[in-house]
């Protein structure tokens, strides 16, 4: 469910349905990119691969523009060094659609990100002939490190206080268009003051990891909705305006990408080449490490708090049965299918202890793929030590929503997803 | 003279071509026309129309998302 080449397609269809009279832009409120493994100095060449593929492919399939939040600024300091700036914007030009009005760079070395971008729209219906100038500008909230604790200073970057930019900002853009969308990294609360303090916003639309499709809120003359986490959902905004041009009702909706939703052939083309390039970054990668990993270390079980589900197997024969049965044996599988065996956003999910001392990959712990025992009951060396009883227990459904959360696995319901494990 | 008026095909062709390249630019007017040419996507496809809802004369649309993090589609 969801990806880029199924947006691609809704919106073309969306847009056919309308006989091409409806003009339709195309944000994203931010956390574009992947920060994954940043140790605040330069982010991994695969995670790099990651998101240069983002930023190629928003620019290709006509992202009007995209919001910076926190976790894009490791890789925004490689977008925006100013040695080489002209060269990256040429080659992918959606660099200049980035947008933030509280976010500077720290140091000379860097370009600031613009604080807007000005879309012409030409209007075909409501008042036909005439066009309508669009203001979208990007604010994000501080890095939160903590309970009540936020870091404002992340990758080279200093992260203002969004409403102190807004009263900067704003005035100059109402100035310049007709309809401004604010795109909001921060929660309904800072979203909610941003509307109350900013009469020039017409439409908020916010981001902080949602998995949820409420409907719109209303504040001062904005309109707030928040965007759903990741691509499974698509949020549609629909403005009406009277004879006169002036905004008369917004309305939104979110959009489930399901298969049901054909792809789009090119956007196909794009995801398939950013998964190749990926997974031949990874795939070498992983056999670097491995060869330079002594024999004792591939195969690191003992050094491990996992142990395997074929260990467990020695005393629990029959709920290893029951397991080599089921859709857990064979996770990995599913990932392998979509070549996303090396995605690290993918793999925790689908295999046991990764990145607290069980699964490192496929090459250097394949005792450790897929989800076995120690992905739902914990580490069990422990346990197969001194076995005595109280190891393992799970609340459910609780402990399945770990790794079955409505973006990963809508469908999920424990009434009838136990039985297909059930031991 | 046939060198000259040859030269001056030459050249408003490739006026004409430029124009066609980039008079379109998306960093102008938005032309909701243009470049859909590749749409192959059948409209008559009841999920398709479930989907899109009705045409109640909004005059435009703002298409959202975010935190793809770095994945342009979902896992497994």
């Amino acid at each position: 469910m969801g990806g880029l080449a199924r947006r691609v397609s809704y919106i073309k269809a969306f847009k056919h349905r309308s006989n091409l009279e409806v003009p339709t832009l195309f944000v994203d409120a931010g956390n574009l990119f992947t920060d994954e493994r940043f140790t605040g100095a330069q982010l991994p060449s695969e995670v790099m691969t990651k998101n240069k593929w983002v930023v190629k492919s928003y620019g290709d399939f006509r992202h009007d523009a995209a919001n910076l939040s926190y976790t894009d600024l490791p890789y925004l300091a490689e977008l925006l060094k100013k040695d080489g700036f002209d060269q990256r914007a040429e080659e992918y030009p959606f660099i200049k659609r980035l947008v933030s009005a509280n976010i500077q760079p720290a140091a000379d070395s860097h370009l600031a990100p613009v604080p807007y971008v000005i879309r012409e729209i030409n209007l075909k219906r409501s008042k036909p002939g005439s066009k309508l100038k669009v203001g979208i500008v990007g604010f994000t909230d501080a890095k939160p490190i903590g309970p009540n604790q936020k870091e404002q200073a992340v990758a080279g970057f200093v992260i203002g206080d969004p409403f102190e930019a807004a009263k900067r900002v704003l005035p100059e853009l109402k100035q310049k268009v007709d309809y401004i969308v604010a795109l909001a990294y921060m929660p309904l609360d800072m979203a909610q003051r941003l509307a109350s303090e900013n009469a020039e916003i017409d439409t908020i639309i916010g981001a902080r990891q949602q998995n949820s499709q409420d409907p719109a809120h209303h504040f001062n003359r904005a309109t707030i909705t928040y965007a759903y986490n990741q691509t499974k959902y698509l949020g549609e905004l629909r403005v009406y305006l009277n004879g006169d041009g002036a905004v008369e009702n917004q309305i939104t909706r979110f959009i489930g990408l399901d298969s049901l939703i054909p792809d789009d052939p090119a956007a196909v083309d794009a995801v398939s080449s950013a998964h190749n390039e990926f997974t031949t970054e990874q795939n070498k990668k992983a056999l670097d490490t491995s060869a330079s990993l002594q024999p004792t270390s591939m195969l690191s079980t003992a050094n491990s708090p996992f142990i395997g589900g074929e260990t467990c197997a020695s005393c629990h024969e029959e709920a290893f049965k029951i397991w080599e049965q089921s859709g857990h044996a064979h996770a990995m599988a599913t990932l392998e299918n979509k070549k996303q065996q090396f995605d690290t956003e993918c793999v925790g999910c689908h295999v046991v202890g990764f990145q607290k001392g069980g699964f490192q990959s496929l090459v250097t712990t394949p005792q450790f793929a897929n989800v076995q025992c120690e992905s739902c009951h914990g580490p069990g060396r422990q346990h197969a030590e001194n076995p005595a009883k109280g190891y393992g227990f799970i609340e459910t459904p609780v402990g399945c929503t770990t790794c079955h959360t409505v973006p990963n696995s809508p469908d999920f319901d424990f009434e009838t997803y136990w039985p297909k494990i059930k031991h | 003279m046939r060198r000259k008026i040859s030269l001056m095909v030459l050249i408003a062709f490739v006026i004409a071509l430029s124009v066609a390249s980039h008079g379109c630019s998306r960093d102008g007017a938005i032309d909701p026309d243009e470049a859909d040419d590749s749409f192959n996507i059948d409209l008559d496809n009841p999920v398709l129309k479930e989907r899109l809802a009705e045409d109640d004369g909004y005059a435009f649309a703002v298409f959202y998302g975010a935190d793809i993090h770095g994945s342009l589609e979902t896992c497994g």
